[in-house]
């Protein structure tokens, strides 16, 4: 039955690991815990811990909602390969949920979403679903959304994934936004003559 | 009563994302039932060399594809697989976790054993997947990432004896097809030059050769290289390809004299110990390159050592060499948790003292 549909949560795209379950449209448990560092090493067992404690095993879920970002570039790789190999493993769907789209669950009307990126500057969805990242906050009438706490963060993500699970859907991949720091070299190839 | 392990392996350490599945019963040879390697050379070609960041973005989104391709063509499903293992280190920090990742996913999800692999172990037990090569052996692994003699005693168990002190061959290959307007990778394409090139027209140097031990170093060759092609360069305005190829050919016959030399060292040091079936193993990308590969084999026949060197596609990165090494791993009951580390960095020889890098991260090899 799709109203009792068990449906896993998370998120590590910003210096935490959350989850959240979510049972039909029911909370089972929602957890977050701060870290700079060592979400590769905690996030499954948290999520086992979870399970656990809400009576659960892995071949009970339904569908997985993962974080995809836009934040930490290691964080939301991290999650996004997690979830697809549980995926693949329990033979359910992956939804890839941003937190852009995390912010705006539940809010009506058109907005601005945004994520705090590095050195000052923002992540910035507008409302025709655009992303880019600026230097400042955008300056505009509308509302501007920022990030849940990573507790409420999971739960949501959790929530649209419960609202997009039947659709036809990618595999979730990061929302990097920026694209990769590469140069190619500044040395030039050298001048290849004809034999004389 | 027969025991049959299948085994999926994942490997995404550098810029080839790859699954394997292999099947081994009892103590009979293991089969590779699939291997399959998604390249990323045309992503990182115009870079120059692997860009990280780019690596790592391929790697999360491909390796559960590898996976599902491995499975179709060893005709299996996942709940034919015995037990998951992984690359977890050395290597490319984001690929490593992606894969480590990816498999604690597929290893909670349906409730299998979880083994995290070395990535070094993976290409120094490749002899014994090929070829069952008996311990202890003597291994020379050399690669774009890597270069080390290591005396393999077990699964988990390797004597290094000397290495690279800074760049590996590898990489010098790589830079010297950048520098002479070559394609990436540069292994392949300066060989290709080496063989209608002069190799004695331009000297370059052999480093260490005139120190005891069996470490190496390759950066100066890359800087003797670049050298000796600007000074062209300033003379003609650009190289002429006969120019082109005698560079490739010095170069390469300098970096064979070193493994040549080194190898020698290496094996002497390896005999004494009277092995059984004294046999020295070439693996990595660069054992690909058959100059390298004849030079070591006249090395062994001289000494009196057997010589073997794996099959291209098992010599380069692979992930049927990472279900291998998890294969030897499981049978000695080593199993990981959940909280498994993804290491950027991991000696094989734990003991040795650090050849290349320190400080807070540890030792680089």
């Amino acid at each position: 039955m799709p109203s009792d549909a068990l449906i896993l949560g998370f998120d590590t795209s910003a210096a935490h690991c959350a989850a959240a379950l979510l049972s039909g449209g029911r909370v089972l448990a929602c957890h977050a815990e701060e870290m700079g560092r060592g979400q590769a090493e905690r996030l499954v067992p948290l999520l086992e811990e979870m399970l656990a404690g809400a009576g659960c095993g892995w071949g009970d879920l339904s569908a997985i909602g993962v974080g995809i970002g836009p934040g930490n570039f290691t964080g939301i790789r991290i999650s996004v390969a997690t979830a697809r190999g549980l995926a693949l493993a329990l033979d359910i769907p992956a939804i890839g949920v941003s937190t852009f789209d995390a912010e705006g669950h539940g809010h009506r009307g058109p907005h601005i979403a945004t994520v705090p990126a590095p050195r000052g500057q923002i992540y910035v969805q507008t409302p025709d679903g655009k992303a880019e990242l600026r230097p400042v906050a955008p300056l505009s009438d509308l509302p501007i959304l920022t990030p849940p706490p990573p507790d409420v963060l999971a739960e949501r993500i959790a929530r649209v994934a419960a609202e997009r699970r039947g659709q036809a859907l990618p595999r979730p991949a990061p929302l990097y936004i920026r694209a990769a720091d590469a140069a190619p070299p500044r040395d030039p190839a050298p001048v290849i003559l004809d034999d004389a | 009563m027969s025991q049959t392990v299948t085994i999926l392996g994942l490997e995404s350490s550098c810029d080839d994302t790859a699954a394997a599945i292999l099947r081994q019963t009892d103590e009979s040879p293991p089969e590779i039932l699939a291997s399959i390697v998604y390249g990323q050379s045309e992503l990182h070609a115009r870079f120059g060399g692997v860009v990280p960041e780019i690596a790592a973005r391929a790697h999360a989104e491909k390796l559960d594809l590898c996976v599902e391709e491995a499975l179709a063509v060893a005709g299996l499903s996942l709940r034919d697989i015995d037990a998951i293992a992984v690359t977890a280190g050395p290597g490319l920090i984001g690929g490593v976790l992606s894969g480590v990742m990816c498999a604690k996913g597929l290893a909670a999800g349906l409730g299998l054993p979880l083994i995290g692999v070395n990535h070094l172990a993976g290409h120094a037990l490749t002899p014994r997947l090929t070829d069952g090569a008996a311990y202890p052996y003597l291994m020379l692994l050399v690669s774009g990432g890597h270069c080390q003699f290591l005396i393999a005693r077990g699964a988990d168990s390797f004597t290094r004896l000397g290495g690279t002190i800074d760049d590996a061959p590898g990489e010098a290959f790589d830079k010297t097809a950048r520098l002479l307007g070559l394609p990436q990778p540069g292994g392949p394409s300066v060989q290709a030059e080496a063989t209608k090139g002069d190799a004695r027209r331009f000297r370059f140097p052999r480093p260490l050769l005139d120190r005891p031990g069996c470490d190496m170093s390759f950066s100066g060759l890359k800087t003797a290289l670049l050298r000796a092609r600007d000074t062209i360069l300033s003379e003609k305005g650009g190289l002429t390809r006969q120019d082109r190829a005698d560079l490739c050919a010095s170069f390469q016959a300098a970096v064979v004299d070193v493994l040549a030399a080194k190898t020698a060292r290496a094996v002497t040091i390896y005999v004494e110990q009277t092995p059984a079936h004294p046999l020295l193993a070439v693996a990595g990308g660069v054992a690909a390159n058959s100059a390298i590969r004849a030079r070591l084999e006249t090395v062994c026949t001289d000494l009196g050592v057997a010589f073997t060197a794996p099959p291209l596609e098992l010599c380069t990165d692979n992930a049927a060499m990472i279900a291998y090494a998890g294969l030897e791993l499981f049978h000695a009951g080593h199993r990981d948790d959940m909280a498994l580390v993804a290491r950027p960095r991991w000696p094989l020889d734990q003991a040795a003292a650090a050849l290349l890098g320190s400080g807070k991260k540890g030792a680089k090899a």
